[in-house]
């Protein structure tokens, strides 16, 4: 087996891992990783920075639809207060109306019975006289007495 | 591959440049080769990405690309998986598990490529690493616990009579670590290259019929690159949970 046999390239080997592990090491060390780390730590802090402004801007978002709800709230609260209220004044005004309305019709029979009545009188005194003078007629035709001295 | 050439040669060193410092041999060899290619790779698949840096300053910046998102695949799998194992302390080790992780996957992976070389599949490599993970590991938990760490030997709750058996126990699994890590690595690479090449001597001798281990051999590739990943994962995972244990100890 070369590997057992082969003795005298053992320091060779040896000397050559040991040169090209050093120089990898160093230069992975001190320039390649600190490189990509600092690409990695650059990308990250991108990443978190965006992370943190997404936050603010969702609290901003909410606040805002709280806002909104609560004017929403409010409006509505308001428009069914003025329904309520139109509602009120329609329903007074109506019933204003219909009681003007009542009296002036109960004044109106007032009115047209009194007057009935005093046609009614007026034309039962009507009759009276006419039935006087009638009667006044036939009396001074039966008795021939003249109209004017009969006094009934 | 020429016939009869043995499975295990293609696991043989061989030098391309030879040099010599101080009367040791520290000739760059084929492994070498295939460690600059693994680090070559690694620093410009993660680095190059990154390197444009676009300075408009807009959102699109922030859009990675396509190279920029593989690259931070691997990162944020290396960063789950030290949260996942160790929690927030595990920031600090990430680049040692991440240059770990790394070396050792392209490492298994580049050794998939035909002709190339595997040098994760050296048991003085994978030996290496793993004493490299177990020393830091000890030092570790010496620097957070001075003698106190000693008590990781004791496990809590046990009746008194019972510890000479289990701190001896103890002590032996826990120095074994480095030895199961880096066999584990070693043997799985070594395995898995030896039985595709065993497979593919089998395709030129058995002629017409070398269809059905050329078959075999095309999922072993896919069962290898499987393997690649697995091992490279085992080997990270590991070194978190040691980081783990000397830090919080039990």
């Amino acid at each position: 087996m070369p590997q057992l046999e082969q003795v005298e390239f053992f320091i060779s080997q040896l000397f050559w891992l040991g040169v090209f592990f050093v120089i990898l090491f160093s230069v992975l060390t001190y320039i390649t990783l600190p490189k990509i780390r600092a690409f990695l730590n650059k990308r990250d802090d991108f990443v978190r920075s965006h992370i943190s402004k997404q936050d603010e801007l969702i609290k901003k978002a909410e606040s805002i639809i709280e806002n909104y709800e609560a004017k929403l709230t409010e409006a509505k609260n308001q428009a069914s207060q003025i329904i309520n209220d139109a509602k009120d004044e329609a329903l007074h005004e109506s019933e204003r109306l219909l009681k003007a309305t009542e009296e002036k019709i109960q004044q109106e029979i007032k009115l047209t019975e009194s007057r009935v009545q005093k046609e009614k009188e007026d034309a039962l005194s009507e009759l009276n006289t006419q039935l006087k003078d009638s009667a006044t007629d036939f009396i001074s035709k039966v008795t021939n007495i003249e109209k004017g001295n009969i006094n009934l | 591959m020429a016939k009869g050439e043995s499975p295990l040669k293609q696991f043989e060193i061989q030098p391309i440049i030879d040099i010599n410092l101080f009367g040791l041999d520290i000739s760059f060899t084929n492994s070498a080769l295939w460690m600059t290619v693994t680090t070559a790779f690694i620093l410009i698949f993660f680095t190059a990405p990154f390197l444009k840096s676009k300075k408009t300053n807009s959102v699109s910046d922030l859009y990675p690309s396509r190279m920029q998102v593989a690259a931070e695949l691997g990162f944020s799998f290396i960063n789950s998986l030290l949260s996942d194992t160790v929690g927030k302390e595990g920031k600090r080790y990430f680049s040692l598990v991440f240059t770990l992780f790394m070396f050792i996957l392209f490492g298994n992976l580049f050794g998939m490529i035909p002709y190339s070389f595997t040098f994760t599949s050296h048991i003085i490599v994978t030996l290496a690493l793993a004493m490299g993970v177990f020393i830091f590991v000890t030092v570790l938990g010496f620097v957070k616990h001075g003698v106190k760490f000693f008590s990781f030997f004791v496990i809590p709750g046990l009746p008194i009579y019972m510890l000479p058996l289990l701190i001896p126990i103890e002590i032996i699994s826990y120095l074994s670590r480095p030895i199961s890590l880096s066999v584990r690595l070693f043997a799985n690479m070594l395995a898995g290259h030896t039985l595709l090449k065993v497979f593919a001597g089998f395709v030129s001798a058995l002629g017409i019929f070398g269809i059905l281990p050329l078959v075999f051999i095309i999922a072993l590739t896919g069962l290898e690159i499987l393997i690649a990943f697995l091992q490279a994962y085992v080997f990270a995972i590991l070194t978190c949970l040691y980081i783990n244990d000397a830090l919080h100890l039990h």
